[in-house]
């Protein structure tokens, strides 16, 4: 699965035709948001990434404490890895677009601050696995953390945000993606556009696994 | 011995070791009463919302300080010796519950402190009172699965702050909005929205460390 | 062999999904971008930003490769 090829291919197809027809697609018409709507393909695909990549730790988390592993472990910090840079685009652009159509970079969301604890909280997690030397330690320790620290985030992102007003859509005060910018125009090109987006995830996190094995069996040789 | 006796036996050895060493508690309660007092030096009188905010602050460093050293203070040895008489789940359990208790004695007696050198009128007494125990038993459950955790890497009290903070934020939004509504008296049915998701916060956090705790005791 | 296929895809793809973006948005007062759209300048725009990310894309594809030839050499 992770070496064949068909997923890649299908990952850029994805994205580069989300972004063709991101741009050329009829959206629909918007007070404030005007053109800047077609970020939706852009953005929040971004998000959807970081969920999964997180998913996929805290899944090989559990693996690990179940197997002991080694590989479980490596599978569980790159995919952490990889979503945190998912993250930081994603805060960048929302930063940039929140810029044009709220009139501030850092409104006071909460979707925004559950957000950056979410950094906060797996950026913990590698401060925890590098303040500890031994390995096996270091991989149960931070597997346990990192499984104790998923359900408070998911609460925070998803439960959080439905309690206060927000900006964003789908919360608090606001009508949902539903009613108004999810007219059956951009609904296909968006889920294009999240697919593409966490295969990509996906494969930068393969790659960066199968570096790691591949270090692991050289240093083993020497 | 059955589960529940030998969380019994384990909660009551903390107490009677905290009722024999008192230093721990006293320096503790000497600790929440001199932020009350620097922090009253500090503002004098303050408007509702950052008396709130300053409350939940200096609670929340207590129980940092309360806390951390539940797992740092019992030698390797001894551990060894739980290990192998008691089981993992029946170790957390009853340090959960000891902190808790420990908590909500800490939180009144704050709050009492608090109160008397803050003067502030709280609308909704009851509410108000309901989040500082809320907020106590919920820090406790928190802190105490991350105290296990940072005891790993050394007793590193560094580590244990940034640990449990990203983790105790949502918390403390909930909590501060829950007793916000209490000091403004607003209606009461507004605030068992909090309420339900800081009760389900805790549920979900015993239920975790009482599944984790046994892998990391595991050594 | 993966560029030339991955190249394909991604035409027809496109194709299939402007077909569907035929449909003209209903005009108002709110402004849209219309006089780049009509003048086609803003293909240069979705031309530059394809080209980034199919960049992306066979670059990702060569470390895969890299990988490979790594993981079969031991």
């Amino acid at each position: 699965m992770m070496r064949k090829n068909w997923w890649k291919i299908l990952a850029a197809v994805m994205v580069s035709s989300s972004v063709v027809a991101g741009f050329m697609g009829p959206v629909p018409v918007l007070p404030i948001l005007n053109e800047t709507i077609r970020n939706i393909y852009f953005h929040v695909p971004m998000w959807f990434s970081m969920i999964v990549l997180y998913l996929i730790s805290v899944i090989f988390s559990v693996k690990y404490l179940n197997s002991g592993e080694r590989n479980h472990d490596i599978m569980a910090v790159e995919a952490v890895n990889v979503g945190i840079l998912f993250c930081f685009l994603g805060l960048l652009t929302g930063m940039q677009w929140a810029n044009i159509t709220w009139g501030d970079p850092w409104p006071n969301d909460p979707k925004l601050n559950g957000s950056a604890i979410a950094t906060l909280m797996y950026l913990a997690y590698l401060v925890l696995r590098n303040a500890l030397e031994e390995e096996q330690k270091r991989a149960k320790i931070s597997a346990v953390y990192n499984i104790f620290a998923f359900p408070i985030m998911i609460v925070l992102l998803y439960i959080l945000p439905k309690l206060t007003d927000s900006l964003h859509p789908g919360s608090g005060g606001n009508s949902t993606f539903s009613d108004i910018d999810m007219d059956h125009n951009i609904r296909p090109i968006f889920y294009t556009a999240v697919i593409g987006w966490i295969l990509t995830g996906i494969w930068i996190c393969t790659l960066r696994y199968r570096l790691r094995l591949v270090e692991n069996n050289r240093n083993k040789l020497d | 011995m059955s589960f529940f006796q030998q969380v019994k036996t384990l909660v009551s050895k903390e107490i009677l070791l905290e009722w024999r060493s008192k230093h721990a508690i006293n320096s503790i309660l000497l600790y929440i009463v001199s932020t009350v007092f620097v922090c009253y030096q500090a503002f004098k009188s303050v408007d509702t919302l950052v008396w709130n905010a300053l409350f939940w602050i200096i609670l929340l460093f207590a129980s940092i300080n309360a806390i951390s050293r539940s797992f740092v203070q019992e030698s390797q040895y001894r551990q060894l010796y739980y290990y192998s008489i008691v089981s993992a789940k029946a170790v957390i359990l009853s340090k959960i519950i000891y902190n808790m208790l420990l908590m909500v004695f800490l939180s009144i007696i704050a709050y009492f402190v608090y109160s008397i050198v803050f003067r502030n009128p709280v609308g909704d007494p009851l509410i108000y009172f309901i989040a500082i125990l809320l907020g106590g038993v919920s820090f406790a459950t928190v802190f105490t699965m991350v105290s296990g955790i940072s005891s790993k890497t050394g007793n590193n009290s560094t580590i244990m702050a940034v640990l449990s903070f990203p983790v105790v934020i949502p918390l403390l939004i909930v909590l501060i909005k829950l007793s916000q509504n209490a000091l403004q008296g607003l209606d009461r049915a507004i605030s068992y929205g909090e309420i339900g998701v800081l009760l389900a916060i805790n549920v979900i956090t015993i239920t975790i460390s009482l599944l984790l705790f046994p892998y990391l005791w595991r050594d | 062999m993966y560029y030339m296929k991955t190249l394909m895809l991604t035409f027809l793809s496109i194709i299939c999904l402007l077909r569907m973006a035929v449909a003209q948005p209903q005009m108002a007062q709110i402004e849209m971008a219309t006089g780049l759209r009509s003048s086609g300048k803003i293909w240069v725009v979705v031309l530059v930003v394809l080209t980034l990310i199919i960049g992306v894309f066979l670059y990702l594809f060569s470390i895969d490769r890299k990988i490979r030839k790594l993981e079969n050499h031991k």
